[in-house]
């Protein structure tokens, strides 16, 4: 006679009956892309090996730690914010784009692109840029530029601007703050947001043309200045996506960011600033790649680690200084040229990641990302993919639907537990910048990236359509170019300017600004007084360059 | 083999000319090249044509790797192949990776250059184009 069947099982009996068959898969093995390694199942059990506690570490959507979220409502109150970071060409070219991009339902305001000569502190007839300008995002010389990029454009409807100035960081804020003073806008009406954080530059992005240390300082210059000028706005935003793209796990991003926002934190409270009055104008932003759950458990954990940091660390007694902002973008590294529409579904899937991890602010990019600037087209499909998600899915209907799923809670707190390994690690070496300065990070991302290559280049890391699925050739897309006239016209405009501006006062105002640069003053006021005297982003490097010194590129023997 | 006919490892520099930061790929490349067993220095970012042909006079390096993601591949490769060339540096292998359009593959192929390594390559590839033109007798 059969014995009766069992309603009840215990893990060790089901792991014991299913030994055999656990042990098969068609990987060696299995991990996340920051080699943890993945269980074929997760319950309560492992939760109660780390220690778990829901109230603890969970906790309630808009209380702290804010695993599950800073909006108790979640996304049923207001939807994520859909923005699409663009730039190309001239501020005219530009200028058409965004007002595309806002008549198509982009709701995150206008992120700007910057060209790399701007970036780096060059005019555009400067001899180093003359085969840049405007190829990877807007050429900006200076505030007739910028005046001419949000024309027509209503800051009040907009909510919100993001550039990535992070080396010119003051630069950008001066345009703006410049800006909305002609057009009579108050600073709490649209929220400006720039990148600031030349940290990461050093270490990944590659922008900086200063020594580290007068990098941070005109960076925290900004934010001083910020939070009693403008204190709506949001002055920093440390960054982990670059760092991650090139080569570093989903871990060390946010270790590494983590530890560049401590450096930030206690260079602004050396200035005699207090955490509790800038607290929540810090920005944390990320990228979101194909590794699903380990992103969401990224955001969760991330939240939960930089929330005790700033309480425990830096005395932030407050809820307000505890509750940042917390920014992430779809990644356009693992976006393929090979089969391009294949990156439709990457981008959905990364998109999706992010909003279950909670983030209110994202980006996406777009699907011919790794062919040149987005077409209209494909800026419009990631506008819609959003949508999709927002109004066809159910997805936002409930706050934070994977809190409570075994594995995506286990992930948090490994990820947790290891952000914080990571921190302590950079502490004992004196913290980011003396990381920095060891190379500590850099050798961390690009030992990270020869790994990656290798395994792909083994198969043991498949990308559809590059190392399998390649299949036939891919119905072409069509390729965004560039307008070849934008050097011609921006030498023009910038001969113009020139030409047109008070030269006494363009004088005057650099005068006092290498002087309060060479003091120690906060540079701010002096290039507030540049910008409105039309003084050209070169011009200002120029004097930065001269008075701190110029960065110095590294010579690594392998 | 990954040696010279004067019988010293192959010695190469790779490096970013022009003002695009993105290094991933260059530091990927300068690690498989080591572990080939070729001597590299990685020259950093932002370098000009002239500085860094004074690197490779220098460092008496038998190729050069320039890696460009930026758009501006062909007026780059241009001058630095004009700047090794004012340096007596003809002899200089020059290899070019990055992103580098259709179109501009034709320009460079005028300038000589050959060994162009875009998204996709392996790095097998790259190491073996390497092994089999590097100029096997180089002026010491």
């Amino acid at each position: 006679m059969n014995k009766p069947e069992r309603i009840f099982q215990t893990y060790d009996g089901w792991l014991e009956r299913h030994r055999d068959e656990l042990q098969q898969g068609w990987r060696k093995s299995f991990e996340t892309s920051s080699g943890i390694p993945v269980k074929p199942l997760y319950t309560p059990r492992d939760l109660e090996a780390q220690g778990w506690s829901y109230e603890r570490d969970a906790g309630y959507p808009g209380d702290v730690p804010w695993t599950r979220g800073f909006i108790p409502g979640g996304y049923r109150k207001q939807l994520w914010e859909i923005e699409m970071y663009a730039g190309f060409g001239s501020a005219e070219d530009a200028n058409k784009r965004y007002r595309y991009l806002l008549s198509q339902g982009s709701t995150g305001g206008v992120s700007i692109a910057l060209d790399l000569p701007t970036q780096i502190g060059f005019d555009s007839d400067h001899p180093m840029a003359r085969d840049e300008i405007g190829q990877i995002g807007v050429a900006l010389t200076s505030l007739a530029d910028v005046e001419v990029m949000f024309d027509g454009i209503p800051l009040e409807k907009i909510g919100h601007i993001f550039t990535t100035a992070n080396c010119i960081g003051p630069v950008a804020f001066a345009w703006l703050l410049a800006l909305y003073e002609k057009r009579g806008t108050k600073t709490g009406e649209c929220i400006v947001q720039i990148q600031n954080d030349p940290i990461k530059e050093y270490i990944a992005r590659g922008t900086q043309f200063l020594p580290i240390e007068a990098s941070v300082k005109l960076a925290t210059d900004a934010v001083q200045y910020c939070s009693t000028e403008a204190p709506e706005w949001l002055p920093i935003s440390i960054s982990g996506s670059h760092m991650k793209q090139s080569g570093g796990t989903c871990v060390q991003e946010a270790a590494f960011t983590i530890c560049n926002g401590i450096a930030y934190i206690e260079a602004c409270l050396k200035k005699g600033m207090k955490i509790d009055d800038f607290g929540h104008t810090v920005e944390l932003h990320f990228c979101t790649e194909m590794d699903f759950f380990e992103e969401v458990a990224k955001y969760r954990s991330v939240r939960k680690v930089w929330t005790r940091l700033v309480r425990e660390r830096f005395g932030g007694i407050t809820e307000r200084a505890q509750h940042f902002r917390l920014h992430a973008a779809t990644s356009g590294r693992p976006l393929t040229a090979q089969q391009p529409l294949n990156n439709v579904a990457r981008i959905t899937l990364q998109a999706l990641a992010q909003i279950l991890g909670g983030c209110e602010q994202t980006r996406t990019a777009s699907f011919d990302e790794a062919l040149g600037i987005p077409t209209q087209e494909a800026a419009r499909t990631s506008i819609r993919t959003n949508q999709i998600i927002a109004y066809e899915t159910g997805i936002p209907y409930t706050v934070d639907p994977l809190g409570g799923s075994y594995y995506v809670e286990s992930l948090t707190k490994e990820f947790e537990r290891q952000i914080e390994a990571t921190i302590r690690q950079v502490d004992e070496m004196g913290g980011a910048l003396a990381a920095v300065r060891k190379g500590f990070f850099q050798k961390a991302l690009a030992q990270g990236a020869y790994r990656e290559q290798c395994a792909v280049e083994r198969g043991d890391q498949v990308i559809v359509g590059v190392n399998r699925f390649q299949g036939d050739e891919p119905r072409p897309v069509p390729v965004f170019k560039i307008d070849p006239t934008v050097a011609e016209r921006q030498f023009a405009k910038l001969k113009a300017v020139r030409e047109k501006r008070d030269a006494a006062k363009v004088q005057a105002t650099l005068a006092r600004l290498r002087q309060d640069c060479a003091s120690g003053a906060n540079v701010m006021p002096a290039v507030l007084e540049c910008v409105k005297a039309y003084v050209t982003i070169g011009e200002i490097g120029q004097v930065w360059r001269e008075v701190f010194g110029e960065y110095v590129p590294e010579t690594i023997r392998l | 083999m990954s040696e010279t006919t004067a019988g010293r490892p192959i010695r190469v520099v790779v490096t970013k000319v022009g003002l695009d930061g993105h290094d991933r790929g260059v530091k990927v490349i300068a690690q498989a090249l080591r572990d080939a067993g070729m001597e590299v220095v990685y020259a950093g970012l932002r370098r000009t044509p002239e500085e860094i042909a004074r690197i490779v006079l220098e460092e008496d390096a038998d190729v050069l790797g320039l890696s460009i993601l930026s758009g501006a591949v062909v007026p780059l490769t241009r001058r630095t192949r004009e700047a090794l060339d004012a340096q007596g540096l003809e002899d200089v292998l020059l290899v070019v990776g990055g992103i580098v359009p259709v179109e501009s593959r034709t320009e460079l192929d005028k300038l000589g250059v050959k060994g162009i390594f875009g998204p996709g390559s392996s790095l097998a590839e790259i190491i073996g184009y390497i092994r089999d033109n590097v100029p096997k007798e180089r002026a010491l």
